[in-house]
């Protein structure tokens, strides 16, 4: 029960208690539920709602434009030449030696600075009224244009992939921090009580690891819950076989009858917290096999994301982010791994794109018919991006692929408060360095939160000795990007 | 930014009435005035006229509010302003003084926090911080009392207090109740009664062993008639082996002990024995003095056992990043940064990391100070130590033996061949083959002549070792790339040619002769290397000249992996180059053709290009020349074999002919089934267990430290020195600067650190708080301690009786204080909801390990074995697919399957899930204090894991076997193998009916048994009823569910 909290969050808890004390006579199980946990709200504009539930929704200090996140990370690091930043210059220049002052300062993982220049491998075009330059490999994000922002000026601090992640992820390219999904989750809470408020999906192993959904030194209630798409969707969601709901029922009766008499005789509110838990436990048992039936989804709308029910696929998971935001999941994460190209950049695309284009404009057009996009703020992206110089290592078996480059890429937002149909930011002729409106990844995290009412300078937790936040001691609001 | 630090602090007072108060963020003084709090004492007074205290009153709103920009960090500094040292406050500015002692009127920071114009206002309007009218009162009433610095409590060293007196003496135990008493006796409450016996067999167990009772355990405590029955459980409870395993475990937690690496590869490593270490010395109750002396530099000690160079495991739990294409060096960085915090957390209580980057905030420690502890640590290479074992040793001898007898043998192994009268003539075929193959392999050979090295460099940090043959083998850090260089002198008349062999040594992974120590696919392959580019320089004799290049041609390999090839290492391609694949474990060589000879006396420099990633450098190689005439090649035989052929026939040694006969063997395509068998057997060979520890370098290796600006690697500053904070106690004049020195200045008794922040944590361990609650931190930014003069005293006690933990353990233990019951009142709740007074007994849930441990014991599964490498107990399959690439997860299906919780292998991306649900750390950083999170997913995971699960079956079989025939008895059993205690009738009812209800369902068909207990009906144990089974099973379950079976009350 003593989770550390910081003395503000003690004395809130300090109320809860007496709070729930005076109360747990009458109806343990809901008031129970108010007093999971007790305290943890987070200093957001004064927002006492969650002094007796630290899930329960609560406001941030601004006014919110997104209730809701869906991460997609395209986990490897995409290529923004090939994708969203056309550079007919690196076209013109390609295969010639790059500039030396471009390439002096660059911290490069496995090529050589004397790399030749490799022109955009894909063509562009402009497209919807605002004219949005798209690569030929997206053709479904093209019919999007209009709906999203696209960032061709985002850069990060590192260049290796787990720390690069853990960085989007924390704010930090060490592990320990907590992550965005739980930062929001402490300052928000969750609209679901029957399921987690931070989802993670994958469609395989990431290189950062746990620690890119890790509620770090947050409570762990505010960790991500990684559905799976081998086994159980969520670990030990399901009764084992032999026990069916009705075994279930019972035993938890039988659970609860005798917590309830313990908590009768000890007094000591953690057992009421147990038993509440518990009680969320069996309707999560309830609900997420019904949320992932995705067979109940229209034919349409199962076509229109390239869904097919029973699969593991970035296009099953979009579906699911939806169906979850709808359920008041707060934040879903979906990981697309296999992005890390550093040889045939070209070929190695066409396969990705094959997996995330459709499912991931069907996105943003599906929460748009349902007028849910308002209300719910989807972010793609990787890591970092790709260098404009080749990758070619025949030691290695690489050709005409492209290196780590943190320097400059590029991401796209879309709904929650973003300014649809613009394109933010520009980076050089070649592509090496952003020239205008630059956009760091705490500037990101910034915006995020911003977008969700949150302020990411007063979004804090104590811990060691001083407040610590997502964006550090940097970040700062990307106004251009509002809507 | 910075919000209230104390809302709720308990305040720290040598005064005779120390009190609780409270206070808001926005109208601190307000509510402070008025407030009666929550555990009942009135808030002091500060009025207007009253007195403040600097530590508790002031100090918290001046750092709050003004040291960002006038505190330590010189960086940050504004105006040239320093508030938080009397010196700088009182500095003349210009003609001003911020802080006139006594005067506020002269003041200029009153004059500017009470400033109308926004523009003179403090802290500035664009700052975010706020000073409330109440906090601008004080900051006044302070200046007007002479603005006094008292120094931080926790700088100051302890002095023993006074015991006090108290009323009830009755009711103590030992000096530790004085102080608890003393302070409920001013507060006006009462000690709880004492818990009863199964209550405090149970706790004694979980805290002492982290094991639970047996029910036969508990009863002969609970029936001892006799005085001392507890003291005497006490004592068997610190005798037994399996303390040192529940208390390891904390301290693997701030040691951040793991199986793997972390970050991306996340590969595993051996430290396991380092793990045994802390658990035997925590059983034989080793000084904490010497436990950390030999953990942060063992292998400084004056001939260092095996057992203190183990210990330097400590720092080497810190993570390291194995992805391609990293600089090695910056994650080296890293680590030392995670040694220096760590090393702060755990023996200062100080938060030094926030010093990494620019002077802490609040403490006073300089980002030069964090540089100069930094220089201590920065010093060791990180090899890893084999630890022999007597098993292992015989396996290799015989393994040995067993090659040695295989190849005696090969000669009789020769097919046989029929000659022309029919007869079998082996002696002949075998004789005329190796004679054609001797003269063939002749005139490949040349005379080579090893070259001494005269100087070793590198571009990157490794150490390059001559050995006694000339070779160079490398040795400590591993980068990803790198460029030897090796000057040499030749006596040879000439130079015609020169060789380069890449030699096997036991160091290597799987023996060299690269040290690439992973396998991702054919090109990239454990124990390979790849050599981009060799470069031969001749250096003239004079320094002024400039070395002249080589010109080397036809260059040829004994080996080459595909697509690799000698030719490709002149090729002034950097991705191209040789390297030998598979064929790791043999010697191999390549060999290049001077275009021009070099005359006599030649000094040579030779540079080998390793320009690859994934750490593909060379382990052991060798440089040699020959004056022969050219062509000379690669003759694809190992260099002793060659030397014998280079000798005229007839003129060879027996020795040489030995040589050549079994080199011949041991290639000869006739014989390839038995070299399969000699190969088989080289690669089962048995390797010695091996755990990483700390190896100080030698003073010419001596690594500097720089400072770096904003803490970033990319940017070092001036150079530093060791050295330890100024505001700490001083360092030894007359010791060296070096680590070994610095962990004896952490354990020295004028730290005013180390005792406090280390019976603080024991203290934690068995109330679920700190007296300090902030356990990592007795900063000026740490909670105040609820009982000061109680840490102290414990404190002094640590120190003079010894630095024994056992002592201090066995005084909490005993005392009247530990043994209460943990009912709560509803009256206590509301006074003192979070037991700060500690009138009543801790009531806390147990961590995620003992959650396991506790169904292990219940169950009768638990493996009692202690030590040894790490365990995969089952897991619900897909777990592992959160991380990157696959995990090996090898469950066992033997007694490595039920092993303490310790002992299960921690992966640092993919924890253990059930230990990871239920607060368990990850080991990626030093954890002081574990959150305890109440959480669905702990009561999903205890209803539904297979592993528990299991438990409950095995311990339903149990029950139907050996355990009571009568239902009640049975429960009865079940109950107390879980809570210890029995269970009361309406409890036994309830479990009954439940019982006989799902016994029926069973029965009737509702539910299949088999599905629960067995696969099949088959499976079940003769004799045992399936529905009795499942019945007894769902029961065991619900019982393991119940809040108290993973509570300590």
């Amino acid at each position: 029960m003593d989770a550390f909290l910081s003395p503000e969050q003690l004395a809130l808890r300090n109320g809860t208690r007496r709070h729930f004390f005076r109360d747990c006579g009458v109806g343990v199980g809901k008031i129970a539920l108010a007093s999971l946990l007790a305290g943890s709200a987070a200093k957001a504009g004064g927002a006492t709602p969650g002094a007796l539930n630290p899930l329960a929704p609560r406001r941030g200090h601004l006014r919110p434009r997104a209730r809701n996140v869906i991460f997609l990370f395209m986990a490897g690091g995409p290529s923004q030449a090939e994708l969203l930043d056309y550079k007919p210059e690196l076209e013109k220049h390609h295969d010639q030696a790059p500039p030396e002052d471009m390439v002096k300062s660059l911290r490069l993982a496995f090529v050589q600075r004397n790399a030749k220049l490799l022109g955009p491998q894909f063509g562009f075009k402009k497209c919807g009224r605002s004219g949005a330059e798209i690569s030929d490999a997206l053709p479904h994000l093209r019919e999007v244009a209009d709906d999203i922002a696209i960032v061709r000026s985002m850069h990060t601090d590192h260049f290796n992939h787990a720390p690069a992640q853990i960085f989007v992820n924390t704010g930090s390219g060490l592990p320990g921090r907590p992550s965005m999904g739980s930062w929001v989750l402490y300052g928000l809470g969750s609209d679901a009580d029957d399921l987690p408020g931070f989802v993670v999906l994958a469609n395989d192993g990431t290189s950062g690891g746990a620690a890119n959904f890790s509620s770090g030194f947050l409570p762990t209630l505010y960790s991500g819950v990684p559905f799976r798409s081998q086994g159980e969707p969520v670990l030990n969601i399901l009764s084992p076989r032999g026990v069916d709901k009705k075994l279930q029922r019972e035993s938890l009766d039988l659970v609860r009858k005798v917590n309830e008499r313990r908590l009768g005789i000890v007094g000591d509110p953690a057992i009421a917290s147990r038993i509440s838990s518990y009680e969320m436990a069996f309707r999560m048992q309830t609900r997420a096999p019904e949320l992932l039936e995705l067979s109940k989804e229209k034919k349409e709308t199962l076509e229109m994301y390239g869904a097919e029910p029973g699969k593991t696929s970035f296009a099953n998971h979009c579906l699911l982010a939806r169906r979850m935001v709808e359920r008041g999941v707060r934040f879903v994460h979906i990981y697309l791994t296999g992005w890390d190209h550093h040889t045939q950049v070209k070929a190695s695309l066409e396969g990705m794109c094959a997996k995330m284009d459709k499912p991931a404009a069907a996105l943003v057009k599906d929460l748009k018919q349902r007028g849910m996009l308002d209300d719910t703020l989807v972010v793609w992206g990787g890591e970092f991006g790709r260098t404009p110089i080749i990758e070619a290592n025949a030691g290695l078996g690489r050709s005409a692929g492209r290196d780590h480059h943190p320097k400059t890429y590029s991401m796209w937002l879309a709904g929650g408060g973003v300014r649809p149909g613009i394109t933010l930011g520009r980076s050089d002729d070649l592509g090496f360095f952003p020239v205008e409106d630059a956009v760091h990844v705490h500037d990101l995290q910034a915006t995020i939160l911003h977008l969700l009412g949150i302020d990411h300078e007063q979004l804090t937790f104590a811990f060691q000795g001083r407040d610590y936040r997502l964006t550090d001691v940097h970040g700062k609001v990307v106004e251009k990007l509002l809507a | 930014m910075g919000g209230p630090k104390r809302f709720f602090s308990v305040m720290f007072d040598h005064s005779p009435t120390p009190c609780v108060r409270v206070r808001s963020s926005t109208a601190a003084w307000v509510v402070r005035l008025v407030v009666v709090c929550s555990i009942g004492c009135v808030g002091r007074p500060i009025s207007a006229g009253g007195t403040v205290d600097f530590r508790t009153d002031v100090r918290p709103v001046l750092a709050k509010n003004c040291f960002t920009c006038h505190g330590a960090d010189e960086g940050a500094r504004q105006g040239g302003l320093r508030l938080d040292t009397p010196e700088g406050a009182v500095a003349d500015l210009g003609g001003r003084q911020a802080i006139v002692p006594g005067k506020p009127e002269d003041s200029e920071v009153l004059r500017r926090i009470f400033a109308e114009d926004a523009d003179e206002l403090m802290p500035p309007v664009d700052s975010r911080l706020h000073l409330s009218e109440e906090e601008k009162k004080v900051i006044r009433a302070w200046i007007r009392q002479g603005a006094v610095y008292d120094k931080h409590w926790a700088f100051i060293p302890p002095r023993r207090p006074r015991v006090p007196e108290v009323k009830d003496s009755s009711w103590l135990r030992n000096p530790i109740d004085s102080f608890i008493l003393d302070r409920l006796e001013n507060e006006g409450l009462e000690p709880a009664p004492e818990a009863d016996r199964y209550t405090l067999a149970r706790r004694l167990y979980l805290d002492l062993i982290g094991l639970p009772p047996t029910p036969e355990e508990a009863d002969s405590f609970v029936n001892d008639p006799h005085p001392g029955a507890y003291t005497r459980l006490v004592d068997r409870l610190f005798a037994s082996p399996h303390h040192g395993e529940r208390w390891a475990r904390l301290w693997l937690d701030l040691a951040r002990y793991a199986d793997t690496n972390g970050y991306e590869k996340d590969r595993p490593r051996s430290i396991w024995a380092y793990r045994d270490w802390v658990i035997d010395a925590l059983n034989k109750d080793l000084r904490f003095d010497q436990f950390t002396i030999e953990q942060i530099a063992g292998d400084m000690l004056p001939n260092p056992t095996l057992q203190q160079r183990i210990a330097t495991g400590f720092h080497r739990n810190t993570m390291e990043n194995e992805e391609g294409g990293t600089d090695v060096e910056q994650f080296r960085f890293e680590a030392v940064v995670d040694r220096v915090n760590t090393t702060g957390t755990v023996w200062l209580g100080m938060t030094v990391g926030c010093a990494q980057c620019h002077s802490h905030k609040y403490d006073p420690l300089s980002q030069k100070e964090y540089y100069e502890l930094f220089a201590f640590l920065n010093n060791a290479d990180e090899p890893k130590l084999q630890l022999p074992d007597p098993e292992t040793t015989r396996w290799r001898q015989e393994t040995q033996e067993e090659i040695v007898r295989l190849e005696s043998e090969l000669e009789g192994q020769w097919p046989l061949e029929a000659g022309a009268d029919g007869a079998e003539k082996v002696p002949e075929a075998l004789s005329e083959r190796l004679r054609a193959w001797t003269s063939q392999r002749a005139e490949l050979a040349s005379d080579w002549t090893p070259l001494r090295p005269e100087a070793l460099s590198t571009k990157k940090d490794v150490e390059l070792v001559l050995l006694d043959d000339l070779s160079i083998l490398a040795k400590g850090a591993h980068p990803n790339s790198n460029v030897y260089r090796v000057e040499l002198e030749s006596d040879l008349p000439r130079i015609t040619a020169l060789r380069l062999e890449v030699l096997p040594h036991e160091s290597l992974p799987v023996g060299g002769p690269g040290r690439m120590n992973f396998t991702i696919n054919d090109r990239l392959q454990v124990g390979d290397f790849f050599l981009s580019e060799l470069k031969v320089f001749s250096l003239p004799r004079r320094d002024s000249a400039e070395p002249i290049a080589v010109r080397l041609e036809k260059p040829t390999h004994s080996f080459a992996n595909k697509e690799c090839s000698a030719e490709k290492t002149l090729d002034l391609k950097l991705d191209t180059g040789w390297c030998v694949g598979d064929r790791a474990g043999k010697p191999h060589h390549v060999i290049y053709q001077f275009a021009e000879p070099l005359e006599a006396d030649a000094r040579l420099a030779v540079e080998l290009h390793q320009i690859y990633i994934h750490g593909m450098t060379l382990g052991r190689f060798r440089l040699s020349a020959t004056s022969d005439p050219l062509p000379v090649v690669a003759s694809g035989v190992p260099a002793e074999v060659e030397a014998a052929l280079v000798v005229v026939e007839g003129e060879r040694s027996e020795e040489e002919r030995w040589r050549i006969r079994r080199e011949f063997l041991l290639t000869a395509p006739e014989l390839s089934e038995e070299h399969e068998r000699i190969e088989k057997l080289h690669k089962e060979i048995s390797r010695y267990e091996t755990t990483l520890v700390l190896q100080e370098r030698l003073p010419h290796r001596g690594r500097k430290t720089h400072l770096r600006h904003r803490g970033e690697y990319m940017k070092p500053r001036e150079k530093v020195e060791c050295g330890v904070p100024a505001m700490l106690h001083a360092f030894p004049e007359e010791a060296p600067r070096d680590r070994l020195a610095l962990a004896r200045w952490l354990v020295d008794t004028q730290n005013p650190l180390v005792a406090r922040v280390v019976v603080n944590r024991q203290w934690q361990a068995f109330f679920g708080r700190g007296i300090v609650q902030t356990t990592e931190d007795f900063g000026t930014q740490s909670a105040l301690p609820t009982h000061p003069r109680l840490l102290d005293w414990l404190a002094i006690e640590f120190m003079e009786r010894g630095w024994s933990l056992k002592h201090i353990r066995r005084l909490i233990a005993a005392s009247a204080v530990y043994q209460q019951r943990s009912v709560v009142t509803p009256e206590l709740l509301e006074r003192d909801p979070e037991n700060l007074l500690l009138a009543r007994g801790p009531r806390v849930r147990v961590s995620g390990e003992m959650v396991r441990d506790i169904v292990l014991v219940a169950s009768g599964l638990l493996t009692w074995e202690i030590g040894g490498p790490s365990v995969y107990p089952p897991q619900p399959e897909g777990i592992t697919e959160i991380s990157y690439g696959t995990l090996n997860w090898k469950t066992n299906t033997g007694p490595g399957r039920f092993r303490r919780g310790l002992y299960t292998y921690a992966k640092r991306t993919n924890p253990y899930a059930l230990f990871g649900t239920f607060d368990a750390p990850s080991g990626e950083t030093c954890v002081v204090r574990r959150d305890r999170s109440n959480t669905p997913l702990q009561a999903l995971t205890v209803l539904n894991d297979s592993a528990l699960l299991e438990a409950a079956r095995a311990m339903a079989l149990h029950e139907l076997r050996v355990g009571p025939t009568m239902v009640e008895a049975r429960i009865d059993d079940i109950f107390r193998r879980f809570l210890t205690r029995p269970a009361d009738r309406e409890e036994r009812a309830a479990i009954g009916t439940f019982y006989r209800r799902q016994l029926e369902r069973f029965r009737g068909g509702e539910l299949q048994a088999a599905d629960l207990v067995a696969t099949s009906p088959e499976d079940a144990p003769p004799g045992v009823d399936l529905d009795e089974w499942a019945a007894w099973t769902v029961v065991a379950r619900a019982v393991m569910n119940f809040d108290e079976t993973i509570t300590k009350e």
